[in-house]
């Protein structure tokens, strides 16, 4: 019916005025598309939304762009209108105003107007996997650093926890609340060509990325309200009240206002805007190591203009390493001296709680369909992408000989760095990486090339026939776990801009666009 | 509202309000003397030293350039990169600080100081011609006033409103004291018939603080010296007036907790100036009486300093390198890996 009607309208407008989408010319063969199907039929869901898209005409199309960029500019999500050159010119180093080293934060923040559509059924299914993992994640992170039953159990060699570079000692025998390590959890699922869908990874240090989940929404309001009339949209925007709940619940028992802060490196830090935005949206107080003092009592304190204000809530953006000079980097200055001190006093609660990287290990990720079934003795309802351990022979015998195949990825390493892309490398490099293989196979995984889905994305030129081109993308929801486990509606969806990229970490080129859970049933 | 005002945000904020101020006070500087140049005698050479004096920028000032040129002593405030309270290095130092304080302000608070900036980059640059100058410095002075007007008008007028004001009027009242000071110095040789010239010094002074037509209004008689101190000290209403000025900082001192320290310091200024008998002082005893009033600001500064923005552990900061930049607070060189911080020292 709703196709039948989709062709009669097309027929109908003058073609080269409107220059509408003809999702029959729109190349998604051989790949999973999340909208369209290899036959340019509308993916079930996805009809509305493809209509609106198609009876835009070109110049509409250029319209609603830039309503969106200037809708990201006046709300002040990126900093474009920055400069820096003019301050420093003829400036000696002595004299003051060198602002800033404009590094990252000049950069904009791209997003694409194109919404990614997922089924309220699905999604269901998959928050309860995400539950469900998350769970055994941090029953993991708790067991790693009090009885090690799982070690002792053989089910994951205790080599590799011994040296794991995110295993911290100074946490053994440590109990925080509800024995939760990781109250925040980013992670990154992906959909190969056939339609399947994988976890990726799962991002427990310091994941971010939610304040552009929510703030895709808001500019998808600005700029395609009609849309949310076609559509039971679920909402994104009750994340920053759950987060607050899901801190509150850390605090040191009985206190019913506790003080909550977020933990930044400062303004330099590419994830800053979030931490800004998170602290507002939360009413909490955003602080820099500088603001913290911990007392004689081994109680932290920020310093205000009122005098010194008991913290009780440190929701962390800082890494480990950098949180407490006394306790780990005697070099750092972002961090507190003498945090730990008070974490281990159980005066302050940690979010997320250091050493929790112990998970984040893409070798130790071959192991969580393990843990599933170790501490909750339930089958995992998410997959992992079959993966390969090159420390065990086998599996990194095959790896080695299947080079140009495979994807190789560091156990430690974040945002897309230091991974080998076989199919993409060049035949010195693969040869490096298998000497490094080689010579560290604990420090390796490997996993086959996934090709992943695409959703249409306005790539092409302006009046061109193929402006919404097909982009790789994935998504990453996040999970909160505090007295209770919530998982966001949707996610952050990641869009790798580049045609035939898959990369889609925003360092390198990513973007991201905004991800709709819809009801169907209405 | 909860206290929960963080320190180093404070001081930002503080920052904000002293480099918007001195920005807007710089460009009246420079309008105002070269409008009065126009009106001296040929022979009297007035010229642009004095503005430097002003500043308190002599030693920094004589060594990049030497001669006190109008085009020299201009870029110098201007737009000197190397000099921290050229207009240029003001108002970026003030953007420094939005942006650092984001969070706290209004949301397009950094929209408009960034448009300041924007501004005063393109528009002031090392050979502007007198007319292009005047227009600049016009514009710098309105985005300052259109930036104050939307800040009063849309910000919480709570404790990081009260220290944006704090500064402010602080830097106001020290501009006041260097205003007159300098153009105190009666520099019209004696034993002429200069008298119309002199007049026209005293009006300049009026001119700096925009308090010609007050002036008018309120005393309503000619512009003779010990009227316009008396005026320009004592007016209550005028809001360029040092005890205007210093209401003002009482005021907003007493808005903010554990104030007991500032309010003292601020107190004792007052005092000061109320036992002053500002007729009966000559030329020497005036510019003692000023250095004095400066001196009782600093002291007021490093009281608000130590009582909102520091903790007796910071002692590990390093502090700000003081004394090499005699006007210049701005000196944040970026430490390690983290925020530029403002730094303060008093003059």
């Amino acid at each position: 019916m709703r196709r039948l009607a989709l062709a009669r309208r097309t027929r109908r407008i003058d073609r080269r005025a409107l220059m509408p989408i003809d999702w029959k010319q729109y190349e998604a063969a051989g790949l999973w598309d999340e909208l369209v199907m290899p036959n340019g039929r509308a993916r079930p869901g996805a009809g509305p939304l493809l209509r609106v898209l198609s009876r835009l005409t070109d110049e509409a199309l250029s319209e609603r762009a830039a309503a969106a960029e200037l809708a990201i500019r006046t709300m002040g999500i990126t900093f474009t209108v920055y400069d820096t050159g003019a301050v420093s010119r003829g400036a000696r180093g002595e004299a003051a105003s060198q602002p800033i080293k404009s590094g990252g934060i000049d950069r904009e923040w791209p997003f694409d107007i194109v919404p990614r559509l997922i089924r309220k059924r699905e999604w269901d299914a998959i928050a309860q996997g995400l539950t469900q993992r998350v769970r055994a994640l941090n029953a993991f992170i708790d067991d790693v650093y009090h009885h090690q039953r799982i070690l002792r159990d053989g089910v994951v060699p205790a080599a590799y926890i011994e040296k794991s570079r995110e295993f911290r000692p100074r946490c053994v025998g440590i109990d925080p609340p509800q024995g939760i390590w990781a109250h925040v959890c980013g992670t990154d699922l992906v959909r190969d060509r056939d339609g399947a869908l994988y976890v990726l990874e799962d991002n427990l240090r310091v994941p971010s990325g939610v304040s552009y989940m929510l703030e895709n929404r808001a500019v998808m309001k600005r700029v395609f309200p009609e849309l949310f009339k076609d559509y039971v949209i679920h909402p994104v925007d009750d994340y920053p009240q759950r987060l607050a709940g899901c801190l509150r619940s850390l605090a040191p028992e009985g206190n019913d206002a506790p003080q909550i802060v977020v933990l930044t490196p400062g303004i330099y830090n590419s994830a800053y805007f979030e931490h800004a935005y998170l602290a507002q949206a939360m009413g909490a107080e955003l602080v820099e190591g500088a603001d913290l003092r911990v007392g004689a009592d081994d109680c932290v304190y920020m310093k205000t203009i009122a005098g010194r204000v008991r913290v009780d809530v440190i929701y962390r953006r800082i890494d480990d390493l950098f949180l407490d000079p006394k306790a780990f980097r005697p070099d750092s200055v972002l961090g507190v001296p003498g945090l730990m001190r008070a974490w281990q006093a159980g005066n302050v609660a940690l979010a997320n709680a250091p050493g929790c990287g112990v998970a984040d290990d893409k070798v130790i990720y071959t192991y969580v369909p393990d843990m599933v079934h170790y501490y909750l003795g339930e089958e995992p309802l998410l997959a992992n992408v079959p993966s390969y351990r090159c420390v065990e022979k086998a599996d990194r015998d095959y790896v080695l000989d299947n080079l140009d195949q495979m994807v190789v990825k560091p156990a430690n390493e974040s945002g897309g760095y230091g991974m080998l892309i076989g199919p993409k490398a060049s035949k010195r490099q693969r040869n490096a990486f298998a000497r490094a293989v080689r010579a560290n196979p604990r420090n390796y995984m490997a996993q086959p090339m996934l090709t992943l889905s695409t959703a249409p994305t306005l790539a092409g030129a302006p009046s061109s026939a193929d402006r919404l081109q097909p982009r790789h993308l994935d998504l990453r929801p996040f999970i909160l776990s505090g007295a209770d486990i919530h998982v966001t509606m949707g996610g952050l969806t990641r869009v790798a801009m580049n045609k035939g990229s898959m990369v889609v970490n925003s360092s390198q080129g990513g973007g991201s666009k905004d991800t709709w859970i819809v009801d169907l049933a209405r | 509202m909860r206290h929960r005002l963080l320190s180093r945000v404070a001081e930002r904020i503080y920052w904000l309000g002293r480099y918007m101020e001195r920005a807007d006070n710089t460009a009246r500087l420079i309008s105002v003397n070269a409008n009065m140049l126009m009106d001296m005698p040929g022979r009297v050479a007035l010229g642009w030293r004095p503005l430097i004096d002003i500043t308190g920028s002599e030693a920094l000032f004589d060594l990049l350039y030497g001669e006190s040129s109008e085009r020299n002593v201009c870029r110098f405030l201007t737009c000197d990169a190397r000099h921290s309270s050229a207009i240029t290095s003001a108002i970026s130092a003030a953007r420094e600080n939005a942006r650092t304080v984001r969070e706290t302000m209004p949301g397009p608070t950094f929209e408009h100081v960034n448009d300041l900036h924007l501004f005063a980059h393109a528009a002031l640059g090392p050979n502007l011609s007198r007319i292009k100058r005047h227009a600049a410095l016009e514009g710098i002075s309105s985005r300052v006033q259109r930036l104050e007007g939307f800040l009063s008008q849309n910000m919480l007028h709570g404790a990081p409103w009260q220290l944006l004001r704090l500064g402010s009027r602080i830097e106001r009242a020290d501009m006041t004291t260097r205003i007159i000071d300098v153009r105190s110095n009666d520099l019209l040789p004696p034993g002429l018939d200069l008298a119309p010239f002199r007049e026209i010094q005293w009006r300049s002074v009026l001119g700096s603080l925009n308090a010609r037509q007050s002036y008018q209004g309120i005393v309503g008689a000619p512009v003779t010296r010990p009227l316009v101190l008396e005026f320009l000290f004592r007016e209550p209403g005028l809001p360029r007036s040092y005890a205007y000025c210093l209401n003002a900082i009482r005021r907003h001192i007493r808005s903010l907790p554990r104030h007991e320290a500032p309010l003292r310091a601020c107190d004792q200024a007052a005092g000061f100036l109320a036992s002053s008998d500002l007729g009966t002082l000559d030329r020497d005893s005036l510019h003692r009486f000023l250095d004095e009033c400066q001196v009782q600001l600093g002291q007021l500064h490093e009281s608000i300093t130590e009582t909102w923005f520091r903790v007796p552990e910071d002692t590990v900061q390093p502090a700000p390198a003081q004394g090499e930049m005699p006007f210049g607070n701005n000196g944040f060189a970026p430490r390690e890996a983290t925020l530029p911080k403002p730094e303060g020292s008093p003059r």
